[in-house]
């Protein structure tokens, strides 16, 4: 081997290794987006139909799902991918994401439903702009870390947009409606799965 | 003066093998056989040779019921790849 063909091998083998891990990390980003966005679909259909709020407990239940799915998916993976600085720093962002949501969620219905003065701070922020804003960070940095500038600005939009058209309809609309900005980023972090794996074809 | 490359790393499975294990934590054996399309027999020379060198780990056990290598790239591997690279890159510009 002359020393470009050494160099040319060393760079298309490091190339090709990392789009097969990355495309991996599009394909859980697309499965947790469809789950928020049917999710987010079933709670807003169950509690408009019903008036009961109750149905937001179904949230608890994604997770679960989500990752019964992602282990099978991984066990019918042919060849067990490693991870790599990127896959490891997304998957990273989005364990933290999920981990501070249900915290965030459960401690927030805890300390409201004991008439902790906390819970009324806790319920006076806001859990729907919270989680909102936590989302749009974990996806400016997913887009940050994969170099997708379609990503990091999607994340800036749905976190920072999402919080202000939250503040614009927060007294329009009822609790069921605000539901539907879950959606919006269900179907953001759907589309940023899509193109995490088609750029990594 | 050019500087010597390292034998070891101037065959082009061999270096396939430290290209993929010097951008990951760890792979397994059938990762590293699908990305450098090489037979089973030939990877497992190859493996060991590297292993021997000292420049990567490998590591057996079992996935479920099926058996699982692991290999690893060690420090001494790591800094044997730069050098390796360093070492091309003066060949290139000179």
């Amino acid at each position: 081997m002359t020393a470009s063909e050494s160099l040319a091998l060393i760079t298309k083998t490091m190339n090709e290794s990392r789009k097969d891990i990355v495309q991996r990390s599009g394909k859980y980003l697309l499965l947790w987006g469809i789950l928020l966005t049917v999710f987010s679909l079933l709670v807003f259909s169950l509690w408009t139909a019903t008036g009961q709020p109750d149905w937001n407990l179904l949230w608890f239940v994604m997770p679960i799902i989500g990752i019964i799915v992602s282990s099978i998916l991984k066990r019918k993976e042919p060849v067990s991918l490693p991870d790599n600085a990127i896959s490891r720093m997304i998957g990273g962002i989005w364990r933290s994401f999920g981990v501070f949501v249900v915290s965030t969620a459960i401690f927030t219905l805890l300390f409201a439903k004991f008439g902790h003065t906390l819970g009324a701070v806790a319920v006076a922020i806001g859990l729907t702009p919270t989680i909102l804003l936590l989302f749009g960070m974990a996806e400016t940095v997913s887009g940050i870390a994969v170099k997708n500038k379609a990503i990091t600005v999607a994340g800036f939009l749905t976190g920072i947009g999402g919080l202000i058209l939250y503040y614009l309809t927060a007294s329009n609309c009822d609790g069921a409606e605000e539901i539907l900005l879950f959606t919006l980023a269900g179907v953001v972090l759907a589309v940023t799965g899509l193109i995490v794996k088609h750029q990594n074809k | 003066m050019f500087p010597k490359l390292d034998p070891l790393l101037h065959s082009e499975l061999r270096l396939a093998v430290m290209s993929i294990l010097a951008g990951v934590e760890s792979a397994d054996f059938s990762f590293i056989k699908k990305q450098t399309d090489a037979t089973s027999g030939n990877l497992s020379v190859q493996i060991d040779k590297l292993s021997a060198a000292g420049y990567i780990s490998v590591e057996k056990g079992f996935k479920g019921k099926m058996p699982c290598t692991t290999c690893r790239i060690t420090d001494a591997g790591r800094d044997a790849f730069d050098n390796y690279v360093k070492a091309l890159r003066e060949y290139l510009l000179q």
